[in-house]
């Protein structure tokens, strides 16, 4: 079954490949065959994908050895849940882009590009090698950069080459961070190999420096506060499909990275600094919330709810506690999901208004659009974190875990943090019932505005992909064991690997 | 006294370097024969790096040593590391005589041009394995010095400027070089590169204190050849007055001549302790910083690629800066990174600007909608590009970028892998712009005709090679050993 760990990622990437270099050599290739090739690559990968997650295989390779870098692939508990997840969001994308094809380029680039990022974020997730862990990083940079930039919002060219560059720009600095970061370890520990990081830890002093490089690196990708100024501008820029897999495949990334390469291999440096790095989560989680409040795009406040839901995360990783670290487990994976149903619901109804202002006088949605306005309705009741949907239990579960925090971190500070980690949950409440009151109820004052517009429902692939979501969404709401239980026994090895 | 030798080792020298002088003859005796030299030319540089194959196979001894004198000292020595370095200088010669064909030139300037690009290459295959100082010294500058005459032979304005630039920094350079030399020869009383030499003289402090000076300026005058700043000031008025197969000769070939003399002394350098190491981080940080921000401002093609050769250079150099024993290979493996991406960028270039006329490929703007015009043509300059980058999908440039910042990383210099972590952003940027040229509005030149196929070959030769390398890295970067 080693066969399925290479499938996994490389049916996406070649198809990717394929697609864009066909698409210029031999002559243009018609929307539909980039579709069908890319569902039949994406629906492999998917298969391939569950069958690792079953079978778990291992490969271990020798590849570059002048830097140390080999083919090592393999899964556990905590990569398995968001191998997962991206091969079916990767299946929603395609689904999703035969339904909207934004304009600026061939279909074949397009559908080409979006294979690449969902192939380099599987790629991601199963290698455990370090350095081939930052190649599979950047795998993902020039096609999104391809996708913000040339399949972007039509309206304002400068602002698309502008999102596209800071956001390559910003991560490229952040990876290369990382990169730093990741030499410095495996030379002290003479391994590139991610268990063997873990195993042959550092001293504290070093640990701290390493620790701090490598979090700042991941810390743009997630993205922590004060480094996420590059999301927003993205999100609201770039194709539905292409917001889609920042919120659901990328930012994962991000903090996939902070599990592997900093909590796991450096705990006394994040023992140090888990103070300062809950703090800048909590600040990005109240910050986002008021910029929520008051934001008038309708894509740029989800990009904005990104940052928040991203600082529970981060608060429940540097809580040092199995609960925070399953917490921070649980609220990636339905972030992941939400964010992906929101942005497929907002990138739909940006697509029919034609922008998405929240000021603009609108029929209520309810009566134009039921099944779109009922999906935007489990994504907003998610996201504010409502019992019994997904966002509940991975921020329900990281503030108990950063209120008694392990270690020898402060209680204190931590039960402040979580405190205000909390109020950051009001803010969520208020932001999504501001967004339900406008959007789905409509202009408070009663009284249409004069004519329909024409704005029709949900069909098709759309309805399809947004009622998986909503149904995942729900899902996870109502039995959160199948996830907890997958990562728990790969958490309780770590944290017996920290505790040490 | 009786030398022993070995020619085949030697081969990688000799073929050009008698190659030259055959040349010669071959024009005194049938005159005005024209691209047939460079034909010759490229032949001979081929065969040459077919003879340094043999020592880049892992079985081969490490060092190889000829030209021995009893009881026990070489004048010529080749490592792992120097074969890959040898091997560079031949092939790019090589390429460059090819890219050189097509082109129309006075009948007489070929064979003259042709000599100075074989002996130039044998300068640099020869200063790789130079093991005395005046041998060392003599190849160093065969190496450099024909690059003036190269760029003069233009006969532009353009050109001769270039050509003066590059003629005053050269003296310059040869200058202090030759003190740097004698200075090392007052220290270590000897003209061997050897380290019980260097070791000696380093302990005794009078001795060391001049021994310092003499690596500074070494340092120094080896700064201008590789255009580290603030030495680089030649480089763009050259690149951008030369034609553009001089160009991708002043870009690799030259650089390999001026990494390698380095490489050859580098040994002195870390006796010298932290110090002279230091000095070339500051080299390294300060050309991959102005390189870059410099680059990001410039609209034409030649002089772009300078300042992109500015701050690659600095790249290359980034190793050096550490005492780690990877040090010496992670710089020659991102030498030879940047040498075949860089070539494959001034393949591009060349093909262009003989199909399309040189003023509509030394415009960046030029090359709008490129991707849709010239498919092939795009797809490869975007691959060297990437690679520049490190960005996937080259991933032999990520590779290098690995390699180049493992040992800064490993010697915990902070500040300095920082500034190379905002110089790899910059870097990014810096071709992105480009890229986004290709991929932008097309803008067609009046007549455009078709692609020369010597240089359609080498375009698609350049393409697969960056392909292939990025699938298996471990390819290219066991020329330079483990």
């Amino acid at each position: 079954m080693v066969a399925a760990l290479f499938a996994a990622p490389l049916a996406p990437v070649v198809a990717g490949l394929a697609l864009v270099v066909g698409d210029r050599s031999i002559r243009s290739v018609s929307r539909h065959t980039a579709y069908i090739v890319s569902l039949v690559a994406m629906l492999a990968s998917l298969l391939a994908s569950i069958v690792v997650a079953y079978d778990r295989p291992v490969l271990d390779r020798q590849w570059v050895p002048e830097v140390g870098m080999r083919l090592h692939l393999a899964v556990d508990g905590i990569s398995v849940p968001l191998l997962l997840m991206t091969a079916a969001v990767g299946v929603l994308v395609v689904l999703h882009a035969r339904h909207e094809q934004p304009a600026g380029g061939t279909p074949a680039t397009f559908f080409g590009c979006l294979l690449l990022v969902i192939g380099g974020g599987i790629a991601t997730f199963l290698v455990q090698d370090a350095i081939s862990f930052f190649l599979a990083f950047e795998v993902v940079l020039v096609p999104m950069w391809v996708l913000i930039n040339r399949f972007g919002d039509r309206r304002d060219p400068r602002e698309r080459a502008r999102a596209a560059g800071t956001f390559v720009l910003y991560t490229v600095l952040g990876s290369t961070l990382m990169l730093v970061g990741i030499l410095t370890m495996s030379f002290a520990a003479g391994t590139t190999d991610l268990a063997g990081l873990a195993a042959n830890p550092m001293s504290p002093g070093k640990q701290t420096a390493v620790a701090a490089l490598l979090l700042i690196g991941l810390g743009i990708k997630v993205p922590m506060w004060p480094l996420h100024s590059w999301l927003p501008r993205a999100h609201t820029v770039a194709p539905t499909a292409g917001s889609i897999l920042l919120a659901a495949v990328l930012l994962k990334m991000g903090t996939y990275g902070v599990v592997r390469l900093v909590v796991a291999p450096l705990p006394d440096g994040v023992e140090r600094l888990a103070p300062y790095v809950g703090t800048c989560a909590v600040i990005g989680i109240i910050w986002g919330g008021l910029v929520c409040l008051v934001e008038r795009s309708l894509k740029r406040l989800v990009a904005w709810s990104s940052v928040a839901h991203m600082g529970f995360v981060l608060l429940g990783l540097m809580s040092g506690t199995t609960i925070g670290l399953q917490a921070a487990l649980f609220a990636n994976i339905a972030h992941g999901v939400i964010s992906a149903l929101l942005f497929a619901v907002v990138g739909g109804l940006k697509h029919r208004w034609g922008d998405d202002d929240l000021d603009t006088a609108r029929r209520s949605l309810r009566d134009v659009s039921p099944r779109l306005s009922l999906a935007l309705v489990i994504g907003f009741a998610a996201s504010m974190g409502l019992p019994g949907l997904a966002g509940f239990w991975g921020e329900v579960l990281a503030i108990f875990g950063a209120w008694t925090p392990g270690g020898d971190r402060p209680t204190g500070w931590f039960r402040v943090l979580a405190m205000f980690a909390s109020l950051g949950a009001v803010l969520a409440a208020g932001y999504a019932l501001r967004v339900l009151r406008i959007v789905w109820h409509g202009p408070a004052e009663g009284g249409l505005p004069p004519e329909p517009e024409p704005a029709g429902d949900a069909r098709g692939n759309e309805w399809l992909v947004t009622s998986v979501l909503s149904a995942a969404t729900i899902v996870l709401g109502v039995i959160p064991l199948i996830l907890l239980q997958t990562t728990s026994g790969a958490v309780d090895q770590l944290m017996a690997v920290i505790g040490r | 006294m009786k030398l022993t030798y070995d020619w085949l080792l030697l081969a990688p020298v000799l073929f050009p370097a008698i190659g030259s002088v055959l040349l010669l003859v071959i024009d005194a005796v049938a005159p005005r024969l024209g691209r047939v030299h460079w034909a010759i030319a490229a032949v001979l540089l081929l065969a040459g790096a077919a003879a340094a194959v043999p020592g880049t196979l892992p079985s081969a001894d490490n060092p190889r040593r000829t030209l021995c004198l009893p009881p026990n000292t070489c004048l010529y020595a080749v490592d792992h590391v120097g074969v890959g370095l040898q091997l560079t200088a031949l092939v790019s010669g090589a390429v460059v005589a090819l890219l050189a064909l097509p082109i129309r030139v006075p009948a007489e300037r070929a064979a003259v041009q042709a000599t100075l690009v074989l002996a130039a290459t044998a300068g640099a295959t020869g200063v790789v394995a130079a093991r005395d100082l005046g041998s060392w010294l003599v190849m160093l500058e065969l190496a450099t010095l024909p690059a003036i005459a190269l760029v003069a032979l233009r006969a532009r304005r353009a050109a001769v400027d270039g050509a003066l630039a590059l003629l005053t920094t050269s003296l310059v350079s040869f200058a202090i070089t030759a003190m740097g030399a004698a200075l090392w020869f007052a220290a270590t009383g000897s003209a061997l590169f050897s380290g019980d030499a260097v070791l000696h003289a380093s302990n005794d402090p009078d001795s060391r204190r001049i021994l310092v000076l003499a690596v500074v300026f070494i340092v120094a005058g080896l700064a201008f050849k590789i255009s580290l700043v603030p030495f680089h000031a030649w480089t763009p008025e050259a690149f951008g007055g030369a034609s553009v197969p001089i160009g991708a000769f002043l870009a690799v070939t030259s650089k390999v001549a001026a990494l390698a003399a380095l490489l050859v002394i580098f040994r002195g350098v870390t006796v010298l302790g932290t110090s002279a190491l230091a000095a070339i981080g500051v080299l390294s940080a300060l050309s991959m910083t102005l390189g870059n921000l410099m680059a990001l401002r410039e609209k034409k093609t030649l002089r772009f690629l300078a300042w992109s050769t500015v701050s690659q250079a600095g790249w290359v150099v980034l190793p050096l800066a550490t005492v780690s024993s990877r040090a010496v290979r992670s710089a020659a493996a991102y030498l030879i990174v940047y040498a075949v991406a860089t070539l494959v960028a001034f393949i591009v270039v060349t093909a262009l600007a003989h199909a399309d006329g040189r003023e509509h490929a030394t415009r960046l703007s030029s090359y709008g909608g490129l991707l849709q015009r010239r498919p092939l043509l795009a797809v490869t300059l975007a691959l060297a590009l990437l690679t520049l980058m490190g960005l996937p999908p080259a991933v032999i440039g990520l590779v290098a970028k690995v390699a180049a910042i493992g040992p800064v990383a490993g010697s915990r210099l902070w500040v300095l892998a920082i500034i190379a972590a905002i110089n790899a952003m910059l870097g990014v940027a810096v071709y992105l712009r480009w890229l986004r040229i290709l991929f932008g509005a097309r803008k067609d030149p009046d007549n455009p005709e078709a692609l020369h196929p010597v240089h359609q070959t080498l375009v698609i030769v350049g393409a697969l090679a960056l392909v292939v390398t990025s699938i298996a890295p471990h390819s290219l970067l066991q020329l330079v050993g483990r």
